[in-house]
């Protein structure tokens, strides 16, 4: 622990860690301290004067430099003769802070004097009203009247788009610059910047496209004034008038604590309807943000999506609408006859709850559990995954972090944040990837390799023979991140292998802050092995052979036309999902199910936490919970099932299933103090994002802590792959045109337009073509026109394809890419 | 016998007095009773004599209703299509006659007088949709030599979000 | 003939500009004393025993600063602030333009002292004739050997680069200074820290007036018990005051320490033209408290402690004298649009309150205010003082509240012309 110091706050003794601000010592002393530019998680910087308190020191002699004694024996204090801005002091032992004097008090109204004569006051038709820390401190502290005549007033634009997501109001603005030092600080996207001088400063976006970050979103969290607001809730609904669900964002593996704020919306008949995604404290996973991907696309799908609302099935080769008993005793009856012959397709976008009941009926019938994803390594996950109690927040000094394959911004943004926060307190970052990522900013070592090279990079590291992989094995706390790119199936299995040996051969196996952590392609990824669902390695070859074809939250007809043609082999599909998918198109009797904004249940994040979402608004009429249908049609099967509610399904999965034993809702419920202080109370302090009231989740315990042996693998061979011509890499981008984001009018401009490749300038050359020329990919059977990008930054003899853009990759292969001629 | 003959004299006196007594009565719906100068009847929603609504799309309506009559969804006004002068302005403004208790809390929150009460009473539904008076209904019409909204208008000229208020004449239906 | 000027010195020698005559006149011998005789240790108690004070406004004592320097973080940074921006000082320019060696001498002794292998003048856009022009004595040292790695066959190196401003009052203040250095928006940064343990890209950095770093090689060729015999016990040393204003004669005046304003007004200033009375005194420029220009302030000694006593500064020493034609309104008006403009906008009631006090000054100059401004007014100044990051907020205050304060009918007469005029 570090030194801690004791101040007096307005008479209240705290205690807090040296270092801090007397503005973070107040907070938890609950003496509230006004801010508009300190935000505990940004640098201080003193600029907007609201913090001005009195601070006094005791008073020491200088001659002996003993403190000063008053006749009864308490340290005499000594005052600064001039305010200071509590933000900028730090705390020392024995400071005496007054904050309830009148000079403090006259203070205060004088600093809201000064930035009222500068605000428009247009409360009523501002986004922030009513959630507005300038409003609050300004009813709080501010003087009654204004002196300040109306026409002195200076007159600003008062729509600047800085870019597809945030419109600027700089009439509103009050230059305290934490949306300019958040970017620069904590996304490390420095694109705003302020510019001018005095009272003509205002933000500007120096980037191109405007304002390119992922994380721009949050700006408008710690906008203490109406000057940031999102496209997204532009005039929306006024915050006093929504109501809150708490939930998780599904789009990526980190699990981000989310809020949905929720209104009747006109748009939609009256229903109610989620208006905006705003983050929910969680410290251990995304602290207080969320990325633009997860605020600007989280419920549009469920919400805005063609959404099935009945059950379908084949009837003269056509689909009609059929009702649930129909349906089922179709599939029923169909799944009776297959019995082992069944395989169940799910994806990782399922919860736990859902996923169990499927793996129970599949196993019950004796069928196959596969699990859509190109990404192996789950059970060494669950084996040697972060210990109980992790928290990445405790990374620092001494500890070392291994991040392999992966581009952690794209695939996974808020862990790009935490790995760069712990490379940031001292722990050794070692970067493992074949072309530089943003993360490599902050790595110790980087260790380049060639894409299909992977085996070599790990010899090295288990044969502790490179500074690098020295400092893994010699680190107090050691994780690995491994994502999938430039991997198959059969290498990220290697991958995982080989991690989980240099995490047990260097005694990092088994411990909290240490651990295996697979940045899966879907939010409950590692929840879908935990059920027990294994990916397959030729899915066309095992669905060729089908008797029965169970889909669930899956579309590999939408994913590759190969698959599609491999599903004719199939001899019954069943598709359940929210839309009519290319597969379910295909499909014998397709399900409605319910999207996940519209129930409960749980998902288990990449960290392995287990964390609960509620449901936000009522679900349409038809639809069912993905767990409920699977009960429905398991009691048809003459197998019970939980189907009535989430709680008795977790209950009924945490008895089976061994890392989630014995865990039920009520400790996923459980919150505690976390810092900084989240309070819808407190706005100025942290801005606009919820505390967590509903639970901060459990981290599972891995198969070391619950006493199973768990011996180190061999060192695994590598398959070798050899690749012959120019090798297609399929990558993960943060904006692609997946099936989710797609429905999200306001993500959408900031979407790819057209399928793309990244070359190198030397690959380019040899190919003949030029920076933002039209070429034609060719991948095995199947061409695709795309946009050829020229980037230094990619390897040689490589072809870059983002993931769901259009092009249909999966793991690499060798393609060609010809310049098209355009017809003259 | 007479003792009681005397009661029902008694008692039919009182109505052969009120027979003589002027007539309370109001044939209506053919005549109607004068209101009281602050009645408070339906809502209407006004404009400003250029024909822009005065409605800004606030809901400060709606959240001093106690009743939760009021329903408004605001939207971004443009110089091609301006509904009102700002930036905002009310997409959607409802008013459930069937929760409205009249208590004209709407017209005190109202930031640009856009909502007032009219003394106008006569309100009766056959279908309880048509009890929720939507904002087409609610408008007042458009002042004679005005254009109706949306209007097209000149980039600049409309840019202050709240248009400054001169005093208040008094308003009559 | 006894020597006239010790920092105007091309007063006296012409063509010391030229690096021959320069040293034909002991020059660089103060430098080739401090690297190959002193200790860096020796050259700042050197410095400290003159009792030589920061020229640039505060009056900081100069060796103290250099002690400062934190001696476990390194490098350590040098930078001479020829930014010279306060309105009615041109000291610096001259002597950049016409002594420049012995400047750049005073810069090289400062780095030696701190130890520092690389210093940097920052010079006003504006100066960007001085820039070049100093970029060729700079040339001309380092062909002599004067600058460069192994001078006079130490191992010591030092490098002196210039840097252009891009025009900013605020860069004066040597935070902000440091900042547009580094090639971010001038704004001062909080303090503390000081610059002597987090300056320049976060290293220990020395700041110091162009004339601080002038008086440095007398020092050092002559001996801090030299210099202070010049000047009075606590302001020691010589000082160029730069007059301006109502004077017959305006310019720069090199005259030590603790001269009284009546002496350099009427003796060297050749007094008030056209033999009008004279009104008021800014002895520190725009940022100066407006002294009434009573007997007691002309007789009072121009030194650091002096003019406090009297209700003002002596910063750069930049004295505009004013008349009894000027209406102190008029003054306080041009200050305070001179403060609006230039407040860099970070702390927020130096950025707000600049512009509310200009509007309101605007208003009382034009006759169209109330009594009720004069107080807002002077209310405006007051809530800004002592809130702001830096002292800017303050400067911008001092002509207001000392102008109302001292000459309030000035103000009185404005309004009187608002009521007549029928308000």
């Amino acid at each position: 622990m570090s030194q801690q110091v004791t101040l007096t706050i307005d008479g209240k003794q705290v205690t807090v860690p040296a270092g801090w601000t007397v503005v973070d010592a107040a907070r938890v002393a609950n003496v509230h301290i006004p801010v508009f530019c300190y935000h505990p998680k940004l640098e201080p910087v003193g600029m907007c004067r609201m913090c001005l308190v009195e601070v006094g020191l005791p008073e020491r002699d200088r001659a002996t430099g003993e403190i000063v004694r008053n006749e009864d024996g308490s340290p005499k204090i000594r005052f600064f003769p001039k305010l200071q801005t509590a933000c900028t002091t730090y705390v020392q032992e024995g400071m005496v802070i007054r904050t309830t004097t009148e000079q403090v008090a006259r203070a205060r109204k004088d600093i809201l004097e000064f930035l009222l004569t500068s605000h428009p006051l247009d409360c009523p038709i501002c986004d922030k009203g009513g959630e507005c820390p300038l409003q609050n401190l300004t009813m709080a502290y501010g003087p009654g009247t204004s002196r300040f005549p109306y026409e002195y007033k200076l007159h600003l634009e008062k729509r600047v788009p800085l870019g597809d997501l945030i419109i600027l109001d700089r009439e509103r603005c009050i230059i305290c610059g934490r949306c300019v030092r958040f970017q620069a600080e904590i996304a490390e996207d420095p694109v705003l910047s302020l510019d001018g001088r005095g009272r003509a400063t205002y933000i500007i976006t120096t980037s191109d496209p405007p304002f390119d970050s992922y994380w721009s979103g949050n700006t408008t969290d710690i906008c203490p004034v109406g000057a940031l607001t999102t496209t997204d809730f532009r005039f929306d609904a006024r915050p006093w008038e929504m109501h809150q669900a708490a939930s998780l964002c599904n789009l990526c593996p980190v699990g981000c604590n989310i809020m949905f704020d929720i209104r009747r919306e006109p748009e939609l008949g009256g229903r109610f309807a989620v208006q905006r995604v705003m983050p929910r404290q969680n410290e251990y996973v995304n602290e207080i943000w969320i990325c633009d991907k997860g605020r600007f696309a989280a419920y549009h799908f469920a919400q805005y999506g063609e959404r099935l609302t009945q059950p379908l099935v084949r009837e003269n080769g056509k689909l009609r609408p059929a009702s649930w008993r129909e349906a089922l005793e179709r599939v029923a009856q169909a799944f009776r006859e297959a019995g082992s012959g069944l395989v169940t397709l799910a994806s990782g976008r399922l919860s736990n709850e859902d996923l169990f009941n499927l793996a129970r009926l599949t196993d019950h019938l004796g069928g196959r559990k596969v699990l859509d994803t190109f990404l192996a390594g789950g059970e060494w996950t669950d084996k040697v995954g972060l210990g109980r109690e992790s928290d990445l927040a405790a990374l620092g000094e001494g500890d070392a972090i291994l991040v392999m394959a992966s581009d952690l911004e794209e695939e996974a943004p808020i862990f790009w944040l935490r790995v760069k926060e712990a490379a940031q307190r001292g722990a050794t970052l070692v970067v493992a990837n074949p072309r530089p990522t943003k993360i490599e900013r902050h790595a110790k070592h980087v260790l380049r390799y060639v894409y299909g090279e992977e085996g070599k990079v790990w010899e090295a590291l288990l044969a502790g023979a490179s500074e690098a992989a020295q400092a893994l094995a010699r680190a107090e706390n050691l994780v690995i991140f491994y994502g999938q790119e430039g991997l198959d199936l059969a290498t990220s299995d290697a991958v995982a292998r080989a991690a989980a040996r240099l995490l047990l051969t260097t005694g990092h196996a088994g411990k909290p802050n240490s651990g295996l952590v697979a940045v899966w392609p879907r939010n409950n990824d590692q929840g879908a092995w935990d059920m027990g669902f294994r990916p397959v390695a030729d899915l066309a070859d095992t669905l060729r052979q089908v008797k029965a074809l169970y889909v669930v939250a899956a579309d590999p007809a939408g994913d590759d036309p190969h698959l599609a043609a491999a599903l004719e082999g199939a001899d019954f599909l069943v598709v359940q999902d929210l839309f009519l998918t290319e597969t379910a198109q295909r499909a014998d009797v397709v399900l409605p199910a319910q999207a996940y904004i519209e129930r409960g249940g749980t998902y288990t994040n990449a960290l392995r936490r287990v964390q609960r979402f509620f449901p936000a608004v009522p679900p349409p009429e038809g639809p069912q919970p993905d767990f409920a249908i699977v009960a429905a049609l398991a009691r048809l099967l003459d197998l019970n099932l939980e189907g009535r509610s989430t709680a008795k399904g977790f209950e009924a999965l945490a008895a089976q299933v061994p890392a989630y034993q014995g865990l039920t809702y009520k400790d996923l419920a459980r919150v505690e103090e976390q810092f900084p202080l989240v309070s819808r109370e407190v706005l100025d302090y942290t801005g606009t994002a919820y505390p967590n009231g509903q639970g901060l989740g459990v981290v599972l315990p891995n198969a070391v802590e619950r006493g199973e042996t768990v011996a180190p693998p061999e060192a695994p061979e590598f398959p070798v792959r050899a690749f012959q011509g120019l090798l297609a890499v399929p990558i993960t981008r943060l904006y692609d045109r997946g099936t989710l984001v797609a429905w999200s009018d306001t993500l959408a401009p900031r979407l790819p337009e057209e399928a793309w490749v990244w070359v190198a300038p030397e690959t380019a050359r040899d190919l003949g073509l030029q920076d933002d020329a039209t070429a034609r990919l060719e991948i095995g059977d199947l061409a695709y026109t795309v946009r050829v990008r020229v980037n230094p930054a990619v390897p040689g003899g490589v072809v870059l394809v983002p993931r769901s853009v259009g092009v249909v990759l999966f793991t690499p292969v060798a393609v060609h890419l010809k310049a098209v001629v355009p017809a003259s | 016998m007479f003792k009681e003959l005397g009661a029902l004299v008694k008692g039919l006196s009182v109505t052969f007095k009120s027979m003589f007594e002027p007539k309370v009565t109001f044939q209506y719906p053919e005549q109607k009773r004068p209101v009281k100068p602050r009645y408070r009847g339906r809502h209407v929603l006004r404009r400003y004599e250029n024909g822009l609504e005065r409605c800004i799309g606030c809901s400060l309506c709606a959240a001093a209703c106690p009743a939760d009559a009021i329903f408004v969804e605001a939207a971004e006004n443009t110089d091609e299509e301006r509904y009102s002068p700002g930036e905002r302005y009310a997409a959607v403004y409802e008013i459930n006659y069937l929760r409205c208790i009249f208590c004209g809390y709407c017209e005190d929150a109202c930031p640009t007088q856009a909502i007032v009460l009219t003394d106008q009473y006569e309100l009766s539904f056959t279908d309880r949709w048509d009890a929720i008076y939507t904002k087409e209904r609610l408008l007042e019409p458009v002042p004679p030599g005005a254009r109706p909204t949306p209007q097209k208008t000149e980039p600049g000229k409309f840019v202050n979000p709240i248009p400054e208020m001169p005093d208040f004449p008094e308003w009559k239906p | 003939m006894p020597e006239k000027h010790l920092l105007l010195r091309h007063r006296d020698i012409p063509d010391i500009h030229e690096l021959e005559v320069y040293r034909k006149h002991g020059g660089f011998e103060a430098f080739r004393k401090a690297v190959t005789q002193m200790t860096p240790d020796e050259v700042t108690e050197e410095v400290k025993k003159s009792g030589l004070r920061g020229r640039g406004g505060a009056g900081f004592p100069t060796g103290l600063k250099w002690s400062f320097m934190d001696k476990k973080n390194w490098p350590h940074y040098v930078v001479a602030n020829a930014d010279e921006s306060e309105p009615g000082t041109f000291k610096d320019r001259e002597i950049m333009e016409r002594n420049p060696f012995q400047f750049l001498e005073g810069v090289a002794i400062a780095a030696y002292a701190v130890q520092a292998n690389r210093a940097y003048i920052y010079l006003r856009g504006e100066f960007w004739q001085v820039a070049a022009w100093l970029d060729r004595k700079i040339a001309e040292m380092e062909a002599a050997g004067l600058l460069g790695d192994n001078l006079f066959g130490t191992d010591y190196s030092l490098r002196i680069y210039t840097h252009l401003g891009a025009g900013a009052y605020i860069c004066g203040e040597e935070t902000a200074l440091l900042e547009s250095l580094e090639g971010k928006r001038g704004q001062p940064r909080i303090r503390p820290p000081f610059p002597p343990s987090y300056g320049l890209y976060g290293k220990p950095t020395v700041v110091n007036n162009v004339e601080t770093l002038t008086n440095v090689p007398l020092i050092i060729e002559r001996g801090g018990d030299w210099y202070r015999t010049i000047g009075t016990e606590k302001s020691t040393g010589p000082k160029v005051f730069s007059l301006s204003g109502h004077v017959n004669r305006p310019g720069n005046y090199e005259l030590p320490l603790g001269t009284t304003f009546r002496e350099l007004i009427f003796e060297h200033g050749g007094g008030i033209p056209g033999g009008r009375a004279i009104k008021a005194i800014l002895p520190a420029g725009a940022s100066s408290a407006i002294l009434p220009a009573t007997d007691e302030v002309l007789d009072t000694p121009m030194d650091y402690e002096s003019v406090p006593k009297v209700g003002s500064f002596l910063g750069s020493a930049s004295v505009i004298v004013v008349d009894e034609t000027v209406d102190i309104v008029w003054l306080v008006k041009k200050t305070l649009h001179f403060f609006h403009h230039e407040s860099c906008g970070k702390c927020t009631p130096c950025r707000e309150g600049t512009y509310w006090m200009d509007h309101l000054i605007q208003t009382i100059a034009e006759g169209r205010a109330t009594p009720q401004d004069l107080e807002i007014l002077y209310d405006v100044a007051k809530q800004i003082q002592g809130k702001t990051l830096c002292a800017l907020g303050d400067f911008a205050t001092m002509a207001v509240v000392s102008g109302m304060e001292r000459f309030r009918e000035d103000f009185e007469a404005k309004v009187r012309e608002a009521v007549m005029a029928g308000g």
